[in-house]
């Protein structure tokens, strides 16, 4: 007797743990069909596991499950088992820690080892959210912006429970970084999991810094799910440019970053069930692709190039010409983009209920997002009208006149995060000229939005200060 | 031109709003998401100089007894524990004589392991936290942004209890009562 999956307890409901999720997690550790659950007794699931290769996940799943483990803490040997706890929501230690993004081990309450005052059981527990969106810092770079998943989390927290049930628990540190002893183990553990888990899949191994500890919630690594899906890679050239968008053109400021908090809370709440329905009718990544994913690259690249650029209409208007610089392709691009409109539009065929279930999926869970209306629905939009006009003839002046001015009604209407009023007022100042920089160019538009924070934020001071003082100074708002 | 020494009440927080937000279950994938309670606290710094604060949830605190929960944008109390990640707190910046305001939630019940769960067995207590009558918001500040501690120590509390000088705290009844809710 060794490792238990929880599966029902007192106090808490059956329907509240994850256990189906825990073993999944325990069968991508081991690779193989050895590993089994035997029937509840006592509410937990004993985990079984006849191993069949002999990597070290494999060989620590193995000491885990087949060892009985008796350290002696102090006051003689005694028996030591593991019950994993997973997802459990709401889940909070006595001194106020929760475990949403993150897991734990903890040691029995008479170890004396750290964080065993705060189990109540003799049972090392490892209590993981299945949930989880964390970052962790990249072996090389020592980025936070490693994806850490649900198996691998749960190896790293079976390496302390493997170290508290030998009595060989290492130090541990308040700081990240450096890492402790104890979590530098833990990550090259960890590391072990990732390479293999690689290596099964034919990719190179992304692996973490075992020197840093730090990590940080909204990873988000997949960066688009409908894109990662649609052009098959993480490392397509659409997703690559998407991220880049992401992490620096918009989510290096405070308001970028916010915005991305509430555009991804809204997003990854129907693009999951889109890959669903995506994986069922191979015809849809297509449609998506030509059809919608690259018309928004093409919209965020004239973006970005016209960024600190102010353009005028004619040099805007060339800007577009020049990334359409082959008029036929121009023409399959508009073409693509008309046909995914009306492929989704299509009604519901006998045997293919696609695009219907999608759009369905789409009306309740994106199209009502403020967010994915100024994100993703209004650029490509736009984006059609001025593509339009380029292929019917008109001259760079006039596709940017009609470029500028979409941008103008478009751009200000920016959903506007609560982090504005949290902000000091030279961060607002900076906010202000990012935004301006990067959206808002001309004088109404600049006028539109600063007159939306101000009836947002009327009260709050750094916002006054700092709006109040544009119009005295410049007469922006009325 | 020295300013005047900051003083401990110097960051005044007010608890304006605390709204509860259902949580669902996601139809397709059978996926549970759990409800939360938002918190909007309202800050003001009376000092003549910048104060910094932990603005995200550190800690979450419900005592059964007397039905108050305590939410602590603060690392104080917390032990150093064996984990997956550290996640260091999101600081901020107030201005002298300014306002903000930040929007916090946290879970709408918390499930503690319980101290009573006979031997060899595992029991938790559920406490929604619709019964809570008072709500507390504590926020740690320091009149520094906070660093990182480049000196070698044994103090093995986590590195933002160390940076953190005072509290701001507010108080407010929970629109509930203190009543539990019918099943």
């Amino acid at each position: 007797m060794a490792l238990f999956i929880l599966e029902d307890a007192a106090g808490i409901g059956n329907d509240q743990i994850d256990t189906f999720q825990a073993f999944i997690d325990c069968v991508i550790i081991a690779n193989d069909d050895g590993v089994g659950l035997n029937d509840p007794a006592g509410g937990r699931q004993q985990v079984t596991y006849a191993r069949t290769e002999n990597g070290p996940p494999q060989l620590r799943l193995d000491a885990l499950v087949n060892t009985t483990f008796t350290p002696d803490y102090g006051s003689g040997p005694q028996q030591v088992d593991t019950v994993v706890i997973p997802g459990l929501a709401g889940f909070t230690l006595d001194d106020g820690t929760d475990f949403r993004h993150n897991g734990t081990a903890l040691a029995p309450n008479s170890s004396g080892l750290a964080g065993a005052s705060l189990n109540t059981t003799e049972f090392c527990l490892v209590i993981y959210d299945t949930q989880q969106n964390i970052c962790v810092a990249r072996q090389g770079s020592g980025d936070i912006d490693l994806p850490i998943s649900n198996p691998v989390v749960l190896y790293h927290e079976f390496s302390h429970a493997f170290r508290i049930v030998n009595n060989g628990l290492l130090a541990l540190t308040g700081e990240c970084d450096p890492s402790s002893p104890e979590e530098n183990a833990a990550i090259t553990d960890e590391n072990d999991l990732r390479t293999q888990i690689a290596n099964r899949q034919g990719e190179t191994p992304a692996l973490r810094d075992p020197g840093i500890h730090c990590g940080a919630v909204g990873c988000d690594g997949g960066c688009c799910i409908i894109a990662t899906v649609a052009s098959k890679s993480l490392n397509s050239k659409q997703i690559q440019f998407l991220r880049s968008v992401r992490d620096h053109f918009v989510r290096s400021t405070e308001v970028g970053y916010a915005f991305f908090q509430k555009f991804f809370y809204d997003y990854y709440s129907f693009s999951p069930q889109v890959c669903t329905i995506m994986v069922g009718n191979p015809e849809i990544p297509g449609h998506l692709l030509e059809g919608y994913i690259n018309p928004l690259l093409d919209f965020w690249k004239v973006m970005i190039e016209r960024s600190g650029n102010n353009f005028s209409d004619a040099e805007l208007g060339a800007a577009f010409v020049r990334h359409h610089p082959d008029r036929a392709a121009a023409q399959s691009r508009l073409e693509a983009l008309q046909s995914t409109v009306a492929y989704w539009m299509q009604e519901e065929t006998e045997g293919n209920s696609a695009p219907a279930e999608l759009l369905t999926l789409l009306r309740e869970r994106a199209w009502p997002s403020e967010y994915m209306q100024w994100a993703l629905v209004a650029p490509v939009r736009i984006y059609h009208d001025v593509l339009t006009r380029y292929l019917a003839g008109a001259d760079e002046a006039a596709i940017g006149r009609a470029f500028n001015n979409e941008l103008d009604t478009w751009a200000p209407e920016i959903p506007i995060s609560d982090v504005w009023a949290a902000l000091s007022a030279e961060e607002v100042v900076k906010e202000l000229e990012f935004c301006e920089n990067v959206l808002l160019q001309s004088p109404a538009s600049k006028k539109r939005f600063h007159q939306r924070l101000l009836d947002r934020f009327a009260d709050i001071t750094s916002v006054d200060v700092v709006l109040n003082g544009l119009t005295a100074n410049a007469g922006v708002v009325q | 031109m020295k300013g005047r020494d900051t003083k401990p009440d110097d960051l005044k927080a007010s608890i304006e709003a605390v709204e509860p937000r259902p949580g669902y279950t996601d139809e397709k994938t059978g996926k549970k998401t759990p409800g939360e309670l938002e918190l909007v606290v309202r800050m003001k710094n009376d000092a003549d100089r910048a104060l910094h604060y932990i603005s995200d949830v550190r800690a979450t605190r419900y005592d059964p007894n007397t039905k108050i929960l305590t939410v602590a944008l603060s690392d104080e109390g917390r032990e150093v524990i064996p984990g997956a990640i550290m996640k260091l707190p999101v600081f901020r910046r107030i201005d002298p004589g300014s306002t903000a305001e930040i929007h916090i939630t946290v879970p709408d019940r918390i499930i503690k392991l319980s101290r009573n769960a006979p031997p060899g067995e595992i029991a938790f207590e559920t406490h929604p936290l619709s019964e809570a009558r008072e709500v507390v918001v504590e926020i740690a500040w320091a009149e520094v942004p906070y660093y990182k501690d480049t000196r070698g120590k044994d103090d093995n509390r986590l590195p933002a209890a160390r940076w953190e000088q005072h509290k701001a705290r507010s108080t407010k009844p929970m629109r509930g009562g203190g009543r539990t809710p019918k099943k």
